[in-house]
């Protein structure tokens, strides 16, 4: 009933050194994906997109401009992965198509509005005379909502991939002007701007040495969320018949197209929202993760 | 008091000014001929030469901006070009839709993300606490047009709570009013929700960690007492600047959202004014929105001396 411990019954614990080494830092690409895993995943997903949208050529089943009126408005099959639109076409190839059009309009724009604001921003933060000249007609300018002010400029011009590139671009310049000019104010407080100037350092090597170097952190955090919004901004503007001519498959005019028949058949609008919603929180993650890596005293505030 | 009010309101003066100036430099910015753009492809010569006309585009860029200026002062916004009525009417005729869903989406957005906000900040890192950022993230990934037809269909199509489109005026009883502006008011005020409850959380995180907070606990102050008299007092002021700052997204999505609910207010105007081409009723509808949401920053501006008594400008 009762047994004896034998010696075998008794387990020793491991003699443990009396510091314990520290575990391997994680090093290398995985390690940065594992410490920043909002990075990891929202450039995981921004890569997909821009390869579904360079490899259109190669992944499109039914050409994307193609109309087939017996086959409208069909819901999803084998044939057509995405269903067909009310023109017959296919969706799942006018969405890979559309891809494109999102992401070229979300890049340009957020490389256009970084240069000429960050051109501006240096101006109203440097020169003196200037910045009050300048800081109200920002003023003015933001007090136009952006999509309004796209709107407007729509209005005036003939629809195409590169006025709406335009337009949002003029719309989101004054954001990025505020930000730099807010970033060049605080530079010119710091000790080290200071002994550069005593050393003699002249401006042009004062802004490209000193002060433009360290805009880049804000600015490449706002030019993420610039991208995110020009993406949702340019389908707004198609959706509502003020962007892209409606000959050229974006997810913003696949929507538009679908919008008579949403209650019928919500798959015409399903597909291209799912993308573009991916698309632009694969933008906000990067976005997010960016902000968090780069201040880390921020980090899981916002 | 009044003196600060009276120099707050004369300093919009400038800004007013610049934004009436840009919006009518526009004709004159936008590549390529706007007359002709607006004309549209199957317009004669003479069509063109009279839409030019109409804009003044034939006259000094100067002379035709004062002209502008003055009727704009006597509230004269120009005339449509696609029915020949005076825009400042139409802008009229449409406009009880669009206050009414600002006005429901804006209670609505503050009263669900603040408390959202304030207890994210509360169990910060709990699972209560990513929920809601998850949200305001999703908020800020889906167009407003998608979260449209999404609650649309589930709620009005599927389970048939809701009427799916249109607008009851609220003479007609506050009920049908109200019943309709639900889900194109949560629409809207998705992105603004987002936008709300992420600057609220941040703001209290930082206002939890201050000694007077832990004073007050020590106390015996209670939990929901510390959160939204202590805390979320001196965590406002962050929050009534986005309140103000956001409004802007509100005017933006209220186009997309009309046009979605079919709600015949300033968006729908907008809207078909674009499919026309009529730029004075765009120009008009641009003009009005920006000046609004000049006043309402100016109104938070005030706001903030309310709130804390040492702001003095």
């Amino acid at each position: 009933m009762t047994r004896l411990l034998t010696e075998k019954d008794v387990v020793v614990a491991r003699q443990l050194p009396d510091v314990l080494p520290a575990r391997a830092p994680l090093t290398g690409f995985i390690g940065y994906c594992r410490r920043n895993p909002a990075i990891a995943v929202g450039a995981g997903l921004l890569l997909l997109m821009l390869f579904l949208a360079l490899a259109a050529p190669l992944l499109w089943t039914v050409d994307p401009t193609a109309l087939a009126p017996a086959k409208r408005t069909r819901v999803p099959s084998a044939d057509y992965w995405f269903g067909t639109d009310q023109l017959g076409r296919d969706i799942y190839s006018r969405v890979i198509y559309g891809a494109r059009v999102s992401l070229l309009v979300g890049f340009s724009v957020a490389v256009l509005a970084s240069i000429a604001g960050l051109a501006i921003g240096l101006v109203s933060g440097m020169v003196r005379w200037a910045d009050s000249l300048i800081m109200r007609i920002i003023d003015g300018m933001m007090s136009i909502p952006p999509i309004l002010l796209a709107v407007a400029l729509m209005a005036l011009t003939r629809g195409s991939v590169q006025n709406v590139i335009i337009a949002i671009t003029v719309a989101e310049i004054p954001r990025v002007a505020r930000l730099v000019r807010g970033v060049v104010l605080t530079l010119r407080e710091q000790p080290y701007v200071d002994a550069a100037i005593a050393a003699g350092t002249k401006t042009p090597r004062l802004i490209f040495r000193h002060i433009l170097p360290n805009t880049m952190a804000p600015m490449s955090v706002q030019a993420t969320y610039i991208c995110a919004s020009a993406m949702i901004v340019e389908a707004i503007l198609s959706f509502i018949g003020a962007g892209i001519p409606p000959s050229v498959p974006s997810w913003g005019n696949i929507m538009a197209e679908g919008r008579t028949l949403w209650q019928v058949k919500p798959h015409i609008i399903l597909f291209p929202a799912i993308f573009l919603s991916i698309t632009v929180l694969a933008v906000n993650l990067l976005g997010d993760g960016l902000r968090d890596s780069l201040d880390p005293r921020m980090a899981k505030r916002l | 008091m009044f003196a600060f009010i009276v120099r707050r309101i004369i300093a919009t003066i400038p800004v007013m000014a610049f934004v009436a100036l840009f919006v009518f430099s526009l004709l004159y910015i936008a590549p390529g001929d706007p007359a002709a753009v607006i004309a549209g492809d199957q317009a004669t010569p003479q069509d063109v030469e009279r839409i030019r006309q109409g804009l003044g585009l034939d006259r000094p860029f100067l002379i035709r901006f004062g002209e502008w200026l003055f009727n704009v002062l006597r509230g004269d916004l120009g005339i449509s070009i696609f029915t020949s009525l005076p825009v400042t009417q139409l802008i009229k005729q449409r406009i009880e839709p669009t206050v009414s869903l600002m006005a429901v989406t804006l209670v609505l957005a503050i009263g669900i993300a603040v408390p959202m906000g304030v207890i994210a900040a509360w169990k910060a890192g709990s699972w209560i606490d990513r929920l809601a950022m998850a949200v305001s993230v999703t908020g800020f990934s889906v167009p407003v047009f998608v979260v449209g037809y999404l609650l649309a269909y589930i709620f009005a199509l599927q389970l048939d709570w809701l009427p799916v489109q249109g607008y009851t005026p609220l003479s007609q009883g506050v009920w049908p009013w109200f019943e309709n502006l639900i889900l194109p008011a949560i629409t809207l005020g998705f992105v603004y929700i987002a936008l709300i409850a992420r600057i609220t959380r941040a703001s209290m995180l930082e206002v939890l960690q201050q000694d007077y907070i832990r004073t007050a606990r020590s106390k015996g102050v209670s939990q929901p007492s510390i959160l939204f008299v202590h805390a979320l007092k001196n965590a406002a002021i962050p929050i009534v600047t986005v309140i103000g700052i956001g409004i802007a997204l509100l005017i933006g999505g209220a186009v997309v959202t009309e046009s979605v609910f079919a709600i015949p207010g300033l968006g729908r105007l907008t809207v078909d004014a674009i499919l026309r081409r009529d730029y004075p009723v765009i120009q008009g509808v641009v003009l009005m929105f920006s000046f609004v949401y000049v006043l309402i920053n100016l109104l938070v501006d005030l706001i903030y001396t309310l709130i804390d008594p040492r702001i003095r400008y």
